[in-house]
């Protein structure tokens, strides 16, 4: 009889002729009785269903579950990337100056984040550091613009003409090329021009033209009269008008034979070509032809 | 995906292994309470570590937890068993033929109390859980051939306290 023979018979492995050994042994009937009686032992009560629901109620609703981040570790770190970029790009966006520009015929307002607003005229750019404006007001301008700007620290207007710089007060910044008009509507403006300080008290204004001071007259509007529509001289080089002109209704002006460097007193409509065309020639005892988009002053016998 | 963590292959393997776990258990410490925190505990570490283990692995790993849950830890209690009524399909079964019956079955209930632990284990796996010496030898952690030992072991000694020698 092989080794373990009883756990061989009671797996059915046992030979014929083991088997058949093992039946005439005395043993055979307990251990028949034994196979038979034990094949009806229950194991107590277990509910397979009741024991997974408390497992999931009790134990692995509360349990820190530990998640794989396989699947997800290479989008992972694809939006680790992304994310610094965006962070970084969003830092490197926020430091940059944000600016806003006016094409010819064109005007637009800007508040800045102190409520101070400039009021932008045709043909101009302001650009200023939205970051920094707590602590540094600063705004950089090419062409024209009216300021109003509100009570607080030192408030400064860059152009290549020089700075202007105030503490809250309206004022109106003109920097053109060859040209650069600062005037004061409301309290003080500082104006540095080749490292001189001018102030300006309200109603006044400082003009270079060529790169000289000129006389500055006194003022009867309370806002530059382009925020009315209208663009007015007061003893500016005839050229310098007619620039303006083509940034006011974005057209090309051409002369002929007419001296662009003779002074020019007076206003002209922004909103009227015909009326400012009229304006311009009429004192100035030039005519002019229109063709289109171009306009041509010539000399000649003023019009009737 | 096959993972452990997903709801459906984690409730499949507790429904395959749950019962087994608990009568494990509680054939080797007779203590039904100590059954039914096994089957929670081996479970709730299996969820634990869900991503680790594969579906394959699951099952010894479970019955690992179980078998290392009590190690020395609680002193074995006596295994009460019930009998399946009607077993047998004698209908006229005399007054005398039950209290034979019932005299047996005693006698078998103190047997098996009397049993090593891995001995009675491995004894009412099989008879019980209709578990095949492979099966119990991979939970026990043994080779077939000691469950063969055990098992021929049990029948003896059982046997023998039965008959009274």
């Amino acid at each position: 009889m092989q080794e373990n023979y009883l756990a061989k018979w009671l797996s059915g492995e046992l030979s014929e002729a083991e088997l058949a050994e093992f039946k005439k042994s005395d043993e055979y009937a307990s251990y028949q009785k034994l196979k038979e009686v034990s094949g009806t032992l229950k194991a107590p009560e277990f509910n397979v269903d009741s024991a997974l629901q408390t497992l999931k109620e009790d134990h692995i609703g509360k349990a820190p579950k530990v998640i794989t981040l396989n699947p997800f570790k290479k989008f992972l770190r694809v939006a680790a990337v992304i994310a610094v970029l965006l962070a970084g790009s969003y830092f490197y966006v926020s430091t940059l100056d944000e600016s806003v520009i006016t094409g010819f015929a064109e005007h637009s307002e800007v508040t800045l984040p102190d409520n101070s607003e400039i009021f932008l005229n045709a043909g101009t750019k302001v650009s200023f550091s939205k970051k920094d404006w707590d602590t540094k007001r600063n705004v950089s301008l090419e062409g024209e613009a009216f300021f109003k700007v509100a009570k607080g620290k030192k408030f400064t207007v860059s152009t290549d003409h020089g700075t202007v710089t105030v503490l809250g007060t309206q004022f109106n910044v003109e920097n053109r090329e060859g040209f650069f008009e600062v005037t004061c509507y409301e309290g003080l403006v500082s104006v540095t021009h080749n490292n001189t300080e001018t102030k300006l008290p309200a109603g006044s204004s400082f003009v270079v033209v060529n790169g000289k001071i000129a006389n500055s007259t006194k003022l009867s509007t309370a806002q530059p009269t382009w925020m009315n529509n209208e663009s007015s001289f007061e003893s500016i080089p005839l050229g310098y008008v007619l620039s303006e002109l083509e940034r006011q209704y974005n057209i090309n002006v051409k002369t002929e034979n007419v001296n662009t460097d003779l002074l020019f007193t007076g206003t002209f409509s922004n909103t009227d070509l015909n009326m400012a065309l009229k304006s311009i020639s009429t004192p100035s005892k030039i005519r002019y032809k229109k063709e289109g988009d171009n306009v041509l002053f010539y000399a000649g016998n003023a019009t009737q | 995906m096959n993972n452990v963590c997903e709801d459906q292959i984690f409730s499949s393997i507790f429904k395959a292994n749950s019962k087994t776990i608990f009568n494990y258990i509680y054939y080797k410490f007779g203590n039904e309470e100590k059954a039914h925190d096994a089957v929670q505990e081996a479970f709730v570490k299996l969820w634990e570590n869900c991503a680790k283990v594969t579906p394959e692995k699951a099952k010894s790993y479970v019955y690992t937890v179980a078998n290392n849950l009590y190690l020395n830890v609680i002193k074995a209690e006596k295994v009460r068993l019930k009998y399946a009524k009607g077993a047998n399909d004698r209908t006229n079964e005399s007054p005398e033929f039950l209290m034979e019956e019932k005299e047996y079955q005693e006698k078998l209930d103190r047997a098996l109390n009397a049993l090593p632990e891995n001995q009675r284990t491995t004894f009412l796996l099989n008879r019980i859980d209709g578990k095949k010496y492979a099966e119990i030898a991979e939970m026990e952690g043994v080779s077939v051939k000691a469950i063969e030992k055990r098992m021929h072991l049990a029948l003896k000694s059982l046997r023998e306290q039965i008959d009274g020698i």
